[in-house]
C-alpha cells in the first residue's frame, strides 16, 4: 500500500463568520506516520481532520496531500479512508456491501471485489459476518467493519475521528494494538483526531496538541510527555505539577518528585493517597495553602503513606520544564 | 393469578378512543354499508328488501360513468402523489439538513401556514389565480405570449394543482420526520468512499428515507381519493371523481343507498392499496433491517 504526506498551510475555519474554528494551523505530516491531533472538545482537531477529508473548505491556507494542492477537490476524488466516530456503517447494506461500497464506486470488476472484500475482512478477523447487517453487530464488530470499509480502497491516507470513543475500556486498548499494528503493516498515513491523552500517548509516532483552534506543540509522544511547551499542554497531558519559580512557570511531573527522609528540597503532609494500583497518588500540602502531586510508584509492595504523614518532597532540577508564559 | 386475567386499569383509558372510533367510523360506516344492501332507507320504508343491485349497478356499469369516475379518482390522487412526492421531499431534506433553528421554524412555519386556511378558501385562492380572467392568463394575453387563455383549471390540471398545494404539508411534515432522523454522516461515508453528492443521495439517504416516502405518499393519496371540495371547485363539468358522485347520488338524485354502495367501494379499494403498500413496505424495511 502506498502512503502520502499531509500538509496543512496556514489554515483557517470559521463558523457562522463568528466562531474560529481553526486559526492558522500548519503542520507537515509524514508518509506512513500516525499522527494524533489531540485536544480538548472544540479545539479545533475534528474541523482539521474535516478539511483534510474535505468535509470542511478552509477560509484561508491551502492543503496538500502527497504534494499535490487539493484544497479544492471535492470529497469523493480525495481517494482517502475515512472512520467516523459513530462508524457511520450503512444501516441498510450488509457487512459485505459497506465494504464493496468503495470498491463499487471505482468500478472494480465484480470478481476482485468479492476477493478484496473477503481479504479485508480477514485482515479485521470478521471473516463469517458477511451477510450480516450493522445493527446485528457488537459496538467492536462494527468499528472493525468501519475500518475494513475504509481500508479497502487502500487509500494513502485513513482519517479517523475518535474512532474507538464508543467503545469499552479494556475493547479500546484492544483495538488501540490492533489498529496500530495494522497501520504499520499497511504503512498507511493515519490521521487520528482524539480527546483521549492516553490514547495519543499509546498509539502515535507524534502528537500536535491543539487549543482554541491553534496547535500549541507538535512532538514524539515522550516530548509532549516529557518537555510540554506550554501550560496547557503540561496541564491536559497527565498529571502535572505547575511550580511558580521567580515568575516563571515550570513544569513537573508527580513520579518525578522522590518521598525523602533527608535532604528535602520541600517538606508537607500527605492530604490524600489516591491507590491507583500500579502506582498511588498523594497529594501533600505544602506552605502557604498550596499542594503538589506526588506519584509513588509501587516496586513490590504497596506504599504505606497516610493522610496526616509528614513527607519530605526532592526533585532533581532538570526534571522540571520551564514553560513558555 | 385471578389478577392476570383482569385487564390493567389503564386499559381504561383507552375507552375515550375507542368510544371515538366506534362512533366516528364503525358506526357510520357500518350504516352506510347496510344501506348499500337495501333498496330503500328500511328505517322509514316497511318496503325496502336487500339487494347487491347498488353493486351490480357499479360493477356493469352500462354508461361507463361510474367505472370513469372511479378510474379518475385514482388518477387524480395519483398524479397528485407523485406530484406532492416530487415538491415535497426536497423541501424536507432541506429543512430535515438546515443547521439554523431559526430557519428550520420559519421554513416549518410557511409548510404550517396554509393548513391553517380553510381549503374552501384556499381553492377560491386558486380560482383567482388559475381561471381565464385569472393572475396567469390575463399576463399571458396581456403580454401577448398566448392569445387565448390557457385552460389551467375546471379540469383535471386545475383540480391537481390545488389538491397538491393542500397536501404537501402533510407529504413535507412526514418526510422531514423521517429524513431528519438519518445520520447525515452516513452521506458523508459514502463521499469519502468515492461517491459524488448525488451517488452518495441515491445510494444511502434515499433508500433509508424509503418508509417516509411510503408512508407519506399513503397519506396524500388516501387524502387527495377522499377530497371533495377541491376537485368539486376546480374541476367544473370535466371532472367527476368518487366522492362527488357520492355527494352527487346523495343530495340530487336521492339514491343513498347507491352512495353507500359506492362509499363502500372507494373504501375497498383504499383498503386494498394500503394493504398493498403496507406489504411494499414491510418487504423493503425487512430487507434494509430497520424493522
Amino acid at each position: 500500500m502506498t502512503s502520502a504526506t499531509i500538509k496543512l498551510d496556514n489554515v483557517t475555519k470559521t463558523f457562522d463568520g463568528r466562531v474560529l474554528a481553526v486559526d492558522g494551523v500548519t503542520l507537515d505530516i509524514a508518509a506512513g506516520e500516525f499522527f494524533s491531533l489531540l485536544g480538548p472538545s472544540g479545539c479545533g482537531k475534528t474541523t482539521s481532520l474535516r478539511m483534510i477529508a474535505g468535509f470542511e473548505l478552509p477560509d484561508s491556507g491551502r492543503v496538500h496531500v502527497a504534494g499535490r494542492d487539493i484544497t479544492d477537490l471535492p470529497v469523493h476524488k480525495r481517494d482517502m479512508g475515512m472512520v467516523f466516530q459513530s462508524y457511520a456503517l450503512f444501516p441498510h447494506r450488509t457487512v459485505a456491501e459497506n465494504v464493496a461500497f468503495g470498491l463499487r464506486m471505482r468500478e472494480v470488476p465484480k470478481p476482485d471485489i468479492a476477493r478484496r472484500v473477503k481479504a479485508a475482512l480477514a485482515q479485521v478477523a470478521l471473516t463469517g459476518l458477511e451477510d450480516r447487517k450493522p445493527g446485528q453487530l457488537s459496538g467492536g464488530q462494527q468499528q472493525r467493519v468501519a475500518l475494513a470499509r475504509a481500508l479497502v480502497v487502500e487509500p494513502p491516507v485513513l482519517l479517523c475521528d475518535e474512532p474507538l470513543g464508543a467503545l469499552d475500556r479494556k475493547l479500546r486498548q484492544q483495538m488501540q494494538f490492533e489498529l496500530k499494528e495494522l497501520q504499520k503493516r499497511l504503512g498507511v498515513t493515519l490521521v487520528f483526531v482524539t480527546h483521549d491523552q492516553e490514547e495519543a500517548l499509546a498509539m502515535s509516532d507524534r502528537i500536535a496538541v491543539m487549543n482554541h483552534g491553534k496547535v500549541e506543540q507538535v512532538g514524539a509522544p515522550t516530548e509532549i510527555y516529557e518537555r510540554p511547551r506550554t501550560r496547557f499542554v503540561a496541564d491536559f497531558i497527565g498529571e502535572i505539577n505547575i511550580l511558580e519559580e521567580g515568575g516563571r512557570a515550570r513544569a513537573l511531573r508527580p513520579e518525578k518528585i522522590r518521598l525523602v527522609s533527608d535532604g528535602a528540597r520541600v517538606s508537607g503532609t500527605v492530604d490524600t493517597a489516591n491507590f491507583l494500583g500500579g502506582s498511588t497518588l498523594l497529594r501533600v500540602s505544602i506552605a502557604d495553602g498550596r499542594s503538589l502531586l506526588v506519584r509513588e510508584t509501587h516496586a513490590g509492595e504497596r506504599a504505606s503513606r497516610l493522610p496526616g504523614d509528614a513527607v519530605g518532597l526532592a526533585w532533581n532540577d532538570a526534571d522540571a520544564v520551564t514553560l513558555e508564559s | 393469578m385471578a389478577i392476570a386475567s383482569r385487564p390493567s386499569p389503564i386499559a381504561w383509558l383507552l375507552a375515550p378512543a375507542l368510544l371515538l372510533f366506534v362512533l366516528f367510523f364503525v358506526l357510520p360506516f357500518g350504516v352506510m354499508a347496510l344501506m348499500s344492501f337495501y333498496s330503500g332507507n328500511p328505517a322509514t320504508n316497511s318496503n325496502a328488501f336487500l339487494t347487491t343491485r347498488h353493486y351490480e349497478r357499479f360493477v356493469f356499469d352500462s354508461a361507463g360513468i361510474y367505472h370513469d369516475a372511479l378510474w379518475a379518482t385514482l388518477r387524480i390522487g395519483l398524479i397528485t402523489t407523485i406530484v406532492s412526492l416530487l415538491i415535497g421531499y426536497p423541501l424536507a431534506h432541506w429543512m430535515a439538513r438546515m443547521q439554523s433553528r431559526l430557519g428550520h421554524a420559519l421554513v416549518l412555519m410557511a409548510v404550517i401556514a396554509p393548513m391553517l386556511t380553510g381549503i374552501v378558501v384556499r381553492t377560491f385562492a386558486w380560482m383567482t389565480i388559475l381561471q381565464d380572467k385569472g393572475v396567469i392568463n390575463t399576463l399571458l394575453v396581456d403580454w401577448g405570449i398566448v392569445s387565448k387563455p390557457l385552460p389551467l383549471m375546471y379540469n383535471e390540471f386545475g383540480t391537481v394543482v390545488a389538491l397538491v398545494h393542500i397536501y404537501v404539508p402533510f407529504m413535507v411534515l412526514t418526510l422531514t420526520g423521517v429524513i431528519g432522523r438519518i445520520d447525515e454522516r452516513l452521506e458523508q461515508a459514502a463521499r469519502s468512499l468515492g461517491a459524488g453528492r448525488l451517488r452518495a443521495f441515491v445510494e444511502v439517504t434515499l433508500p433509508l428515507s424509503l418508509p417516509g416516502i411510503l408512508a407519506g405518499s399513503l397519506l396524500v393519496f388516501a387524502l387527495s381519493i377522499s377530497a371533495y371540495v377541491t376537485p368539486s371547485l376546480m374541476g367544473g363539468t370535466d371532472v367527476l371523481t368518487l366522492p362527488m358522485l357520492i355527494a352527487q347520488q346523495v343530495g340530487t338524485s336521492f339514491n343513498p343507498n347507491f352512495a353507500g354502495a359506492l362509499g363502500v367501494v372507494l373504501l375497498l379499494v383504499s383498503l386494498l392499496i394500503v394493504i398493498a403498500y403496507n406489504r411494499i413496505l414491510a418487504r423493503l424495511s425487512g430487507e434494509q433491517g430497520l424493522a
